[in-house]
């Protein structure tokens, strides 16, 4: 690691496509500068994203990065993760990405407890694809593929968090930059799975939880006492399906990485060039 | 007299099968006798028919065979399930003070063995014993010194404490001496000759687990799946020695996915499966071969489609291994034809799925997957196996993969296809990759020109493969024969010893084991010197038929099977001559 990094040595030179005034944009300067701020160079990071707008943020970072398929980054990152704890490992995905079809994937990503730090750009929308209904679109929602909204109550990312036993769980909103990056800076420093939501609208689709909505609905936790090491007190503010909230609400202390249970400390990279000294005793076992 | 010996042990699943003849195999090897297992089990864990078989002789052994010569029954149901391989003289070792075994009829022919093995087994210190009386009693009526039975049993029950290993021993004594005592006739006709040989006895998937650790894999992913659990359950803890690791993912999407990172992380990575997780990996094939990151995928194939017959053999997946997923991948498909092989091919697999930065799909079979067999320990010289891990970079080399801009290229498109790779943490070597396609630096593009020359790159590598690599077959029987057999996979040991049936019978044959699907030894000019081809695979349509009729444009003809039993060897000769009189009518 070296000491010298800025948060613009994790910018590549390809200009985003995102649309003028994504909530993407933000989003990731957060995690560039939670980055930087943290001490990690782009040679010791590694950025896994799947697909949708979400997905892009590798090519717009600078550092190692596989862009996946989608909802499969979280394995990927894991895979990275514990073959070599040495590295950064952050991982981006959308509300689709995560929730819908990486949902299986996010519950054991949470409960496996890798260190690594997941930053989710909820957006309730379906963007790249052009406007359908998200697993965190309201209810009554109106899309191209739910002309009378989707029926089905909204996922609640956080309460499935808290519940698979998630050791960090915040919640950003992509505009209140300085706020945000703090909140992944907290998650990278977090021994275990750091796990941020941010609220990253989408200004061309979402006609709803927009920018405007999110800055008059949002309450930041620090402003309620909030206790985050206080599971109970987080449990009342993740179920809280009305409330829009930002900061940390749960984060367990003594989380201990999987990783580190594991006994990994090295990384896998390197090997022999032949078979291991003592390899035949590997053979002798089958006397 | 019989030169090699056909015994099996068969019950209800739960009923101690697996391990007592598992005993009795180990016993036989450490005896210097070659052996060669096979196991009939169906999909539960408790109740339903199931049996162990071990075939042995002093004489390596490499097939199962159409015959039952000592057969220790469980059940009544052992008895009728095998009474096809039952021959005049076979001996059936069974409990007739069990109630259900009391009114069991044994053929005149055959030679019935009343063994209170539950009595027996009591007298010596519990009821739990009355396999190993069994076993004791087997060794009697095959003339095999029990002494070899007590370092198996010892191996076995070692962990249980002295007492409990001795308690077996006295059962295994006390069957042998009911069989001295209470039988007349001493000697049913078998002579087990032992010798000096230390053979090792593991199977398919242990072998597959084996070459890993011993090809340098530090990182394991999968999901438990019949017949591919074993590869997974060998290398937990075993992998750990060498600073590696194990991950039960949540489904086969996450353990392909895992592996994946873990192999652009640096690792040698792999990850099995069986047919249905094979399906759901499908996805990231594509994203492994567009990324260019070296991966082992092994798929120890089951009777399909959809969940088929999970305990039964079949080789139907070579298509789905070949074609899988969407677009076009450049791969291998590596498929072993022995145990032993398994062991080799792992090791092969992983030294390409390196040099070309491909996914390399690893073949085998439930007939491997649950085989044990006998092997000499050279076998298996460690000081054999080489590892090239290709182009990796480190920062000194970096400079000549860069571009004017000083960025690190990772797809630069070189004359062989393969590029560098440069593991994360190397200084200035920080890159993107994508399962879009993309230029050089592994950025997204949709440019036309770059599109083709990233495609026409990834292909060059199997084209430099091709050139470099030796795709080589191995052949038995007479090469000048009119007749050529063809087989891949599990079927070599099958076919190799029907050689020696249709020699019998003054039919000559050459064949060959082909280990390599792709790329794959070029056979036009073996094909063209025979008068007939057959391809002999364990699935309905012949689907290395269709390969090798595409390569050399002319109609071979097929023996398949698709009942969910490997070939044996007898069968199979049977077959054989049977194609080859049809091309005799038609000529």
């Amino acid at each position: 690691m070296s000491s010298d990094v800025r948060f613009t040595d994790f910018k590549s030179d390809k200009q985003p496509t995102w649309c003028p005034g994504c909530g993407d944009f933000g989003t990731m300067n957060g995690m560039m500068k939670a980055l930087a701020e943290t001490g990690n160079s782009p040679d010791d990071t590694f950025v896994v994203a799947g697909i949708g707008c979400s997905g892009k943020i590798g090519t717009y970072m600078h550092s190692y990065a596989l862009h996946g398929v989608h909802g499969r980054a979280l394995p990927v990152g894991i895979g990275v993760k514990m073959a070599n704890p040495n590295l950064e490992v952050m991982v981006a995905g959308g509300d689709g990405d995560g929730y819908s079809i990486g949902a299986g994937h996010f519950i054991h990503a949470v409960r496996r407890n890798v260190d690594m730090t997941y930053v989710v750009m909820d957006n309730r929308i379906y963007g790249l694809t052009k406007g359908q209904a998200s697993p965190t679109s309201r209810e009554d929602f109106e899309t191209s593929t739910t002309p009378e909204g989707p029926q089905q109550p909204p996922v609640n990312p956080k309460a499935l968090a808290l519940a698979a036993g998630g050791t960090f769980i915040a919640q950003s909103f992509s505009s209140n930059s300085q706020r945000h990056a703090e909140l992944v800076q907290e998650a990278i420093e977090h021994d275990g799975f750091g796990f941020v939501n941010v609220y990253s609208p989408c200004v061309t689709f979402n006609d709803v939880d927009t920018y405007d909505y999110f800055r008059d609905t949002i309450v930041d936790l620090d402003e309620e006492d909030h206790d985050p090491t206080d599971r109970d007190a987080a449990k009342e503010k993740i179920l809280e399906a009305d409330k829009e909230y930002q900061g940390v609400l749960y984060r367990d202390d003594n989380s201990v990485p999987f990783e580190q249970r594991e006994g990994i400390e090295e990384s896998m990279a390197d090997i022999p060039d032949g078979a291991p000294e003592d390899a035949m005793d590997l053979v002798r076992e089958f006397y | 007299m019989p030169d090699d010996l056909n015994w099996a042990i068969g019950g209800e699943a739960g009923d101690g099968i697996d391990s007592t003849g598992k005993i009795f195999a180990q016993a036989l090897s450490r005896a210097g006798r070659h052996v060669f297992t096979s196991k009939d089990f169906a999909s539960r864990i408790r109740g339903g028919y199931t049996a162990y078989k071990v075939r042995t002789s002093v004489d390596r052994v490499e097939s199962v065979v159409d015959r039952l010569d000592v057969l220790i029954a469980l059940t009544e149901r052992t008895i009728d399930e095998n009474m096809d391989e039952l021959h005049e003289g076979s001996v059936i070792i069974y409990d007739g003070e069990r109630t259900t075994m009391q009114n069991v009829e044994i053929p005149d022919e055959m030679i019935g063995l009343e063994v209170p093995l539950q009595r027996l087994a009591e007298e010596a210190g519990g009821a739990i014993m009355a396999n190993v009386v069994a076993l004791g009693a087997a060794c009697e009526v095959t003339n095999f010194p029990i002494e070899n039975l007590d370092e198996s049993l010892e191996k076995r029950f070692g962990d249980k404490g002295e007492a409990i290993v001795e308690n077996n021993k006295e059962a295994a004594r006390k069957g042998q001496q009911f069989v001295q005592e209470e039988y007349e006739q001493d000697d049913f006709g078998y002579d087990m000759e032992t010798t000096d040989e230390d053979y090792v006895l593991l199977n398919g998937d242990q072998a597959i687990g084996m070459g890993a650790l011993a090809a340098g894999c530090r990182f394991y992913s999968g999901y438990p799946i019949t017949p591919a659990t074993d590869v997974m359950e060998y290398l937990t803890g075993r992998i750990d020695q060498y600073g590696g690791k194990v991950v039960q993912a949540e489904d086969e999407l996450a353990a392909i996915n895992m592996a994946l990172g873990a192999a652009r992380a640096g690792a040698r990575a792999m990850t099995a499966t069986s047919g249905p997780g094979i399906d759901l990996m499908t996805e990231t094939f594509g994203l492994v071969a567009q990324s260019e990151t070296p991966l082992v995928i092994c798929d120890v194939m089951r009777s399909g489609p959809s969940t088929g017959m999970p305990t039964k053999q079949e080789q139907g997946d070579l298509n789905m291994t070949l074609y899988g997923g969407h677009g076009e991948i450049p791969r291998f498909v590596v498929a072993p034809t022995t145990v032993s092989e398994c062991f080799w091919k792992t090791v092969e697999a992983f030294n390409y799925a390196e040099k070309y930065q491909t996914p390399v799909f690893l073949v085998s079979d439930l007939a491997m997957a649950v085989t044990e067999q006998t092997f000499p320990p050279e076998e298996f010289d460690m000081d054999e196996v080489e590892i090239e891990r290709g182009k990796v970079v480190d920062e000194d080399e970096l400079d000549s993969w860069t571009n004017e801009k000083g960025q690190f290229q990772p797809h630069f498109p070189a004359a062989d296809g393969i590029s560098p790779r440069a593991f994360p943490g190397t200084v200035d070597g920080a890159h993107m990759t994508t399962g879009l396609e993309h230029d050089a630096l592994g950025r997204r593009t949709e440019d036309t020109e770059i599109r083709q020359e990233q495609v026409e790159k990834r292909q060059q590598k199997v084209e430099t493969a091709r050139e470099e690599e030796d795709w080589d077959y191995r052949e038995y029987g007479n090469p000048d024969a009119d007749t050529l057999v063809i087989s891949w996979g599990s079927n070599e040991g099958a076919m190799r010893e029907g050689l020696a049936f249709l020699e019998e019978e003054d039919i000559d044959v050459r064949f060959i084991s082909v280990p390599y699907i792709f790329p794959r030894p070029d056979l036009s000019e073996e094909i063209e010197e025979a008068e007939q081809t057959i391809v002999v695979e364990c699935n309905a349509t012949g689907q290395f038929a269709d390969v090798i009729e595409h390569d050399v444009l002319e109609r071979v003809d097929r023996v398949n099977k698709y009942n969910g039993v490997r070939f044996k060897a007898d069968e199979l000769a049977e077959e054989i001559k049977e194609k080859i009189s049809e091309a005799e009518v038609t000529a």
